[in-house]
């Protein structure tokens, strides 16, 4: 026993001396900024281009698409390119690259860099996941061809007047680096977590799998060398874990989830940075329930929701009621135009009364969101659905098994969940009532509105700026009249960051962006 | 005794096919595949893009084809590739069952040391005050879950005092060294040995009240041993066994490693590893975590039976 409690003093002196013998140094070098960059919505850890649903705030540090999303992502931005054209008909992009740029191994950037990217990003042996995200593919492209050294051009099987959103996602990667690379060994290769050669303000220095990524300042960056020394990316697997770490001062930013954001609020420790999600929050009706085809049953789900109260109070102001499946402002037609659904449970109750739904038994609402904001947001829809007698039961899944149901169409009759709907990834599916296909052609909510798949199809070919904004300020105004869905609010997100940043920029661009950061302005305050 | 462990081990052939079988048929009939997760439900895919994953990853093929492929590279020593990130199963695998064995092992070493001398503490001291509060402490040992316990630890030991880092398992403005290995452990492990040190010290202080009222026991004292002979060298190795069961049935924890624990200090273990892969429904991972654990499950029941034999003259195989 005398031994066992000398080990036991002897194995406590030494835990309570490491701190001194090791040194707590994570954030001491001012050079260095380390950051959780993939926690939260936008955020995939070690993912690749072209594989990258989100996570692309981190690859923007290595890699540059030729265009991306400004720093709002209210408006395009050139990167590798400086401009860009079309034909009449829009069936020919022309775009003209930057000059004098470098990839990290010093070689010149060029047109066929640009060609070498789209057709290995498009390339089905390399299986990428790019023509899902962007809509191109070898059935929409013809051909990319390199004009010359410094000009692309794009072209096209049918008219596309936004083809420079398309390739907001398209990095382009080096020809001469991977010019070898087997497209069936894309996804496999080392390559990315090795070399990672890119055109970005940063460069590969060192990659842990599921613990960090660090880079470090590319001193022929276009723009200027960026003023840190060494960028890290810190993997933690799940929030709390890195809103702890920046509390103990080891890392300066994370994501925040609503709630814990505002606890940071008027902490001068802390800048808080927070944007739009661009994601609409809303319930989407099966309208193979008859009881859902019926217009003044999904105008009382709106009517009975104190959409309004919940965002200010439940929310606790961190999201936006909104009118129709847009998620910005611009979208909207004059608010004269639409109809604000104000809370009037005395007009739901007489909605639903006339139209003799019965709702005598509970209504399964599925979701996969598992937040505490989307949990607390349901809480509340079901109190006040509650008190016009509907009950509705949140059905939480897994993104996979949800979507293993959704798409199909069958086995759910209310669907709680969100979509990307800015201006720009217009026209979206999701946009058009019915206009998703299940996986068996037929529309997902059992309904289509010709009207409306008429205006969708006009906005699809209009090239004319402002009649494109007036088509989908026509899209929201029939949303919101025939209440198509239940169209609830879009959520504002949030990212905290040490004060000792300065010049750092963050913003919750849907899946991370890219968007312009101005990355090489960074710096930590010693 | 060889035969006896041949015998065991050709047992568990069959038993290891089975488990596989029933794990390859429980992910397929589970919700969901690859294709359903890669769909981003704020984001869009197309319909050729899910088929074209669905071909990648053959899941066009019917069940019988994909499981006889996967056995079939599983015997020539091939787990093949990850459906999420394209990275080979097998080096995964043994990347993060390094980071657990290192944390769980350590918990699990401070558990039993520390687990069972206050066992044999407790036991040599029955109904004193000592003994209340280390009973009372265990059931909170027990009881406390370990995220709870490590957010407490954390606010404690790195955030307020800035003892110990706040998660990882290195630092990363540096290399590792030995000293910064242990420094991350620290914590973790701490909060993964609460459970332990509670469950060794319950089984041991029960185990020895037993023992020291044996007649053997009363013998030895009558006979006028000393008290410490008659604690260490007559009651203790016979208060043992269970001890060892204990021991045998939380190897495999080594493996499966713990999942929250992991998740609250981004301890880069199988824990969390096995949650990526059923969120993800990747197949190859799944199975070959589970091949794994289901050969660390055999093959720690086959050592806590060959150890009750060291343990205890009276148990033989042959």
């Amino acid at each position: 026993m005398q031994l066992v409690k000398k080990f036991l003093v002897l194995a406590l002196i030494v835990v309570l001396a490491l701190p001194m013998m090791v040194g707590m140094a994570q954030d001491g070098a001012s050079g260095t900024l380390i950051g959780a960059f993939d926690i939260g919505p936008g955020g995939a850890p070690g993912v690749i281009p072209y594989m990258d649903s989100a996570g692309r705030t981190w690859l923007s540090k290595i890699w540059s698409p030729l265009v991306s999303w400004n720093a709002d992502i209210s408006a395009l931005e050139p990167q590798l390119a400086t401009s860009w054209s079309s034909n009449d008909d829009n069936t020919v992009w022309t775009f003209n690259l930057r000059e004098g740029v470098l990839w990290h191994d010093g070689e010149p950037f060029t047109a066929e860099d640009v060609v070498f990217s789209l057709n290995l990003a498009i390339n089905p042996d390399a299986a990428t996941n790019f023509p899902g995200f962007s809509q191109l593919s070898r059935d929409s492209v013809k051909e990319v061809r390199a004009v010359d050294e410094m000009t692309v051009e794009f072209d096209l099987n049918s008219p596309n007047p936004r083809l420079p959103y398309n390739l907001i996602l398209m990095w382009i990667l080096p020809q001469h680096a991977l010019a070898d690379l087997n497209p069936a060994d894309y996804q496999t290769s080392d390559w990315f977590f090795t070399e990672a050669i890119g055109t970005g303000p940063f460069m590969h220095e060192e990659f842990q799998r599921d613990q960090f990524w660090a880079v470090v300042a590319n001193p022929t960056y276009w723009r200027g060398a960026p003023k840190l020394e060494r960028l890290i990316n810190r993997y933690f697997a799940d929030e709390t874990s890195a809103i702890l770490a920046l509390e103990a001062g080891e890392i300066h930013f994370s994501y925040a989830s609503g709630d814990v954001a505002l606890g940071f609020e008027g902490n001068a420790d802390y800048q808080l940075f927070s944007g739009p999600s661009g994601v609409t929050n809303y319930m989407i009706f099966n309208e193979r329930d008859p009881r859902f085809a019926d217009i003044r049953v999904r105008q009382a789900f709106l009517y009975a929701i104190d959409r309004q109260a919940i965002t200010e109070t439940v929310l606790n102001g961190t999201a936006q009621v909104v009118p129709c499946i847009g998620a910005f402002p611009t979208m909207y037609p004059p608010a004269e135009d639409l109809n604000d659904y104000a809370y009037n449970p005395d007009m739901a109750r007489q909605l639903l009364a006339e139209s003799g739904a019965d709702f005598s038994q509970p209504v399964e609402v599925v979701t996969y969101y598992d937040s505490q904001f989307h949990s607390d947001a349901l809480a509340a829809m079901q109190a006040f659905l509650a008190d016009v007698g509907v009950t509705i039961t949140p059905i939480k899944q897994d993104v996979p098994t949800y979507n293993s149901y959704f798409y199909t169409g069958d086995g759910w009759t209310i669907s709680y969940r969100g979509v990307g709907a800015g201006l720009a990834n217009f026209p979206f599916p999701f946009y058009e009532v019915g206009g998703q296909p299940t996986t068996d052609g037929a529309p997902l909510d059992g309904t289509s509105y010709p009207e409306l798949l008429d205006m969708i199809a006009q906005a699809r070919v209009e090239a004319d700026p402002a009649a494109y904004a007036g088509l989908i300020a026509d899209i929201c105004r029939f949303q919101n009249e025939n209440a198509t869905e239940g169209y609830m609010w879009t959520a504002i997100r949030f990212g905290v960051a040490s004060s000792k940043l300065q010049d750092f920029y963050w913003f919750p661009g849907p899946g991370g962006g890219p968007y312009e950061d101005h990355a090489e302005l960074w710096s930590v305050a010693g | 005794m060889q035969k006896y462990i041949l015998r065991r081990i050709l047992i568990g052939i069959p038993v290891f096919f089975a488990i596989t079988v029933i794990i390859f048929g429980l992910i397929e009939i589970a919700p969901g595949d690859i294709t359903d997760y890669f769909i981003r439900p704020e984001l869009n895919m197309t319909d050729e893009a899910k088929d074209e994953i669905r071909i990648r990853f053959g899941l066009d093929q019917p069940v019988t084809v994909r499981y006889g492929n996967w056995l079939l590279n599983v015997l020539r020593g091939d787990l093949g590739y990850r459906y999420t990130n394209g990275q080979p199963v097998g080096a995964t695998i043994i990347q993060r069952l390094s980071a657990t064995t290192l944390l769980a092992g350590t918990a699990l070493a401070i558990g039993a040391t520390i687990g069972v001398a206050l066992g044999v503490f407790t036991a040599l001291r029955q109904y004193s005050a000592w003994d209340f509060l280390l009973t009372g402490a265990s059931f909170l040992g027990i009881s406390i879950p370990s995220f709870v316990a490590g957010i407490i630890i954390l606010f404690i030991f790195s955030i307020n005092l800035g003892w110990f880092p706040a998660g990882g398992m290195r630092p990363v403005d540096r290399e590792p060294t030995l000293l910064t290995t242990i420094h991350h452990l620290v914590l973790p492990a701490l909060v993964l040995s609460l459970a332990p040190i509670a469950n060794f010290m319950r089984y041991t202080r029960f185990s020895m009240l037993e023992v020291i009222r044996a007649d053997y026991v009363r013998t030895a004292r009558g006979q006028g041993l000393r008290d410490r002979r008659i604690t260490w060298r007559h009651s203790f190795p016979n208060a043992l066994l269970p001890v060892i069961t204990l021991l045998g049935l939380s190897l495999p924890s080594l493996v499966v490693g713990a999942v929250f624990t992991e998740t609250i200090f981004s301890w880069p273990g199988m824990g969390t590893l096995y949650l990526e892969a059923v969120n993800g429904r990747d197949v190859p991972l799944l199975m070959g975590m589970n091949l794994v654990i289901a050969l660390v499950v055999l093959g720690a029941n086959l050592l806590t039976d060959l150890a009750y034999g060291l343990a205890d003259p009276r148990i033989r195989y042959d």
